[in-house]
């Protein structure tokens, strides 16, 4: 290389150059082809300046926009949100609470650097982002502590209800996935990839099989009801019947479908931190359960939020399982997409929820890239 | 790891109890799986408990059922086209962003991941779009729905790939060039061997993301449904429950095969490098 003069250097670098071109050539233009230029025309359908119907005329029967309009992006963002925390209620405009939303997630990335309170400011936000999602799986619905819904609005209602599905299926998962990522770490010798590789499997096998398997569990002579029939717990006449087509159903079938998963990054993550820290800490004196909170869980942390974000970012715009387990209350925001370009035929109607989705989906995860990054080369 | 991390990091008990519910653990996530093995050999027609007594008519329904062997077909062929054309993009995307420093690498690369995040009901839909009310009017066929399945698995293939190329010593490029070898020769010779596991494994995961994808096959694949397009279709009438179970339990004790067999060649491919 050093005795090239510059003039075939600078020669090999032209190649190069046109060599890269190239090789990305092929993959980048697929996409742009295949994913970038579609989501332009989705664009342009939201905007009605593309229609369903056959002509113009037509169209404008059935009640499509044939010229340039924010009207569909204004029904889904114009009404008021209906707020229920505790009993009280109030509302407020959508811009409102976008607002509040993205102001609380920029205080969450960034409140560390904020000084003196920073470090309390990040896990308050947190706090204040999540917790009115969170829900409780209790019989056959999710109960929410904070209500948001949108009366004038369904689709924005069913938004927040995915959210809500999304986010306290995540929390179930990592916390039953922690436990197993922690014994794999810590517990078991050389043996431990060979079962990680056995946790992980079942999610590398078809979905759609995985929810059959379920509607042989649940329905009304499953297993569940089957076993609680002889053990007396129920009549064989008065079945629980709410274990198929309800939001349980769908908590249950998505929970089980990502909980696997979720333990690779955890573990990787355990498996990264340097287990000296531990053996000084316990040195200096320090109890196994102060270690595993200042050491341990602070290097996990990464790997947590990774594992949350792994399973929300797929789970959001879920539809297969609604359609197949949830029945009526299942319905997500998902399923509404999917109805609008299948039985609805309202495709831009349909075109509108698609980005909005697409839109919330890329802000979280560009804001949270730091912690998909971390662990996601090593998946 | 030594004795001594494992004592620190769990006493005796919580080492019991962490293998108890690890026990736990695996048994529910396995228990779907074996109820389906066991209700295909059920001999009766709704899948209800009790159970009824043993019988391979199920096995044989599927084994006999046409429409069930033509969206197979159709499967398949979607997946192996699939996983050809994603794994060859990937190579070459690959390659030029690890081993080639330019503005923007950063930048194309996250365009490149965004397909792993953005969900498949909405790339099926803007296809949908695309194909139907676009410049260019296309009839969706089984070649819309393996364009779809190029863009959901292409990243997964650079997942494997970037990290595999990035790992090969520069060196032994270096040295093949200035042995006077071009850089095709270098790919040839010199990559290629070296990543083959990579590539391999590259190919398995587009086949799977690709042979079990719903979303965009229910949207795309018009009448040539594919089998899981088929299997929804089934899976959502009790009555045709049955004989999908028997295809159910074959195809989860064939995927774990296929699993293993993946981190089998992934090891294979970490010795290979010296990793």
């Amino acid at each position: 290389m050093a005795s090239s003069t510059p003039s075939s250097r600078l020669g090999r670098r032209v190649r190069s150059g046109a060599g890269t071109a190239a090789m990305l050539l092929p993959g980048g233009g697929w996409l742009l082809l295949f994913f970038l230029v579609p989501l332009y025309y989705v664009f342009l359908f939201s905007t009605g300046q593309r229609w369903q119907g056959v002509t113009k005329a037509a169209a404008f029967v059935n009640g499509e926009l044939t010229s340039f309009s924010w009207d569909l992006w204004g029904q889904l963002l114009g009404p008021d949100l209906k707020l229920d925390v505790l009993g009280a209620s109030g509302t407020m405009p959508l811009w409102v609470f976008g607002f509040v939303e993205a102001g609380l997630l920029a205080l969450a990335l960034l409140g560390g650097r904020l000084g003196r309170y920073g470090r309390f400011v990040s896990p308050i936000a947190v706090v204040l982002l999540v917790l009115p999602y969170i829900a409780i799986p209790w019989g056959h619905g999710l109960h929410r502590i904070a209500g948001f819904t949108s009366p004038d609005n369904p689709s924005m209602s069913l938004l927040f209800r995915s959210i809500s599905m999304s986010l306290t299926v995540s929390i179930a998962a990592v916390l039953l996935a922690f436990p197993v990522a922690y014994y794999l770490a810590f517990c078991l010798g050389p043996a431990k990839y060979r079962w990680l590789v056995i946790v992980i499997a079942p999610f590398l096998t078809s979905y759609l099989l995985r929810v059959l398997a379920f509607k042989v569990i649940l329905t009304d002579q499953g297993l569940v009801n089957t076993l609680l029939f002889d053990v007396g717990l129920r009549n064989r006449d008065n079945p629980v019947d709410w274990l198929l087509y309800s939001q349980f159903t769908v908590f249950v079938v998505l929970l089980y479908a990502w909980v696997p998963f979720v333990a690779l990054p955890i573990f990787v993550a355990l498996e990264n931190q340097d287990r000296r820290l531990l053996e000084a800490a316990t040195d200096l004196g320090a109890s196994r359960l102060l270690a595993f909170r200042r050491i341990t869980l602070p290097l996990a942390a990464p790997g947590i939020v990774a594992a949350f974000l792994f399973i929300f970012i797929p789970t959001i715009g879920e539809f297969v399982t609604p359609q197949l387990v949830g029945g009526t209350e299942g319905y997500l925001f998902g399923s509404a997409i999917a109805d609008d370009f299948g039985q609805n035929n309202d495709w831009q109607s349909g075109a509108v929820l698609a980005l909005f989705l697409i839109a919330i989906v890329l802000a979280l995860t560009g804001a949270t890239s730091k912690f998909l990054r971390a662990t996601g080369g090593e998946v | 790891m030594s004795r001594a991390t494992a004592t620190v990091a769990v006493s005796k008990r919580g080492r019991r109890t962490l293998t108890a519910y690890f026990v736990f653990f695996l048994f529910v996530l396995y228990l779907p799986s074996v109820i389906l093995l066991i209700f295909s050999f059920n001999d009766n027609t709704i899948p209800v408990f009790p159970l009824q007594g043993f019988t391979t008519r199920w096995y044989s329904d599927a084994w006999h059922d046409e429409s069930l062997r033509a969206a197979f077909g159709r499967s398949l062929k979607v997946a192996t086209l699939t996983s050809i054309v994603a794994t060859s993009l990937g190579v070459l995307a690959a390659y030029a962003l690890t081993r080639r420093r330019f503005r923007g690498s950063n930048a194309i690369t996250a365009f490149m991941l965004v397909p792993m995040v953005v969900p498949p009901i909405v790339i099926a839909v803007a296809l949908l779009m695309l194909f139907r009310k676009g410049p260019v009017q296309v009839d969706l066929s089984l070649w819309t729905v393996i364009a779809g399945h190029v863009v959901i698995s292409l990243p997964y293939a650079l997942l494997l790939l970037v990290p595999r190329i990035a790992g090969i010593d520069r060196r032994l490029e270096e040295a093949a060039v200035d042995l006077g070898a071009s850089s095709l020769t270098t790919f040839r010779r010199i990559i290629f061997p070296l990543i083959t596991p990579a590539i391999l494994s590259a190919l398995l995961i587009a086949f799977v993301i690709s042979i079990d994808e719903y979303a965009i096959a229910s949207f795309l694949s018009a009448n040539s449904e594919t089998y899981p397009v088929y299997l929804f279709g089934q899976i959502r009438q009790a009555e045709h429950l049955p004989p999908m179970i028997p295809v159910a339990s074959v195809m989860l004790l064939l995927s774990f095969g296929v699993v293993v067999l993946a981190e089998v060649m992934r090891r294979r491919g970490d010795r290979r490098l010296g990793l």
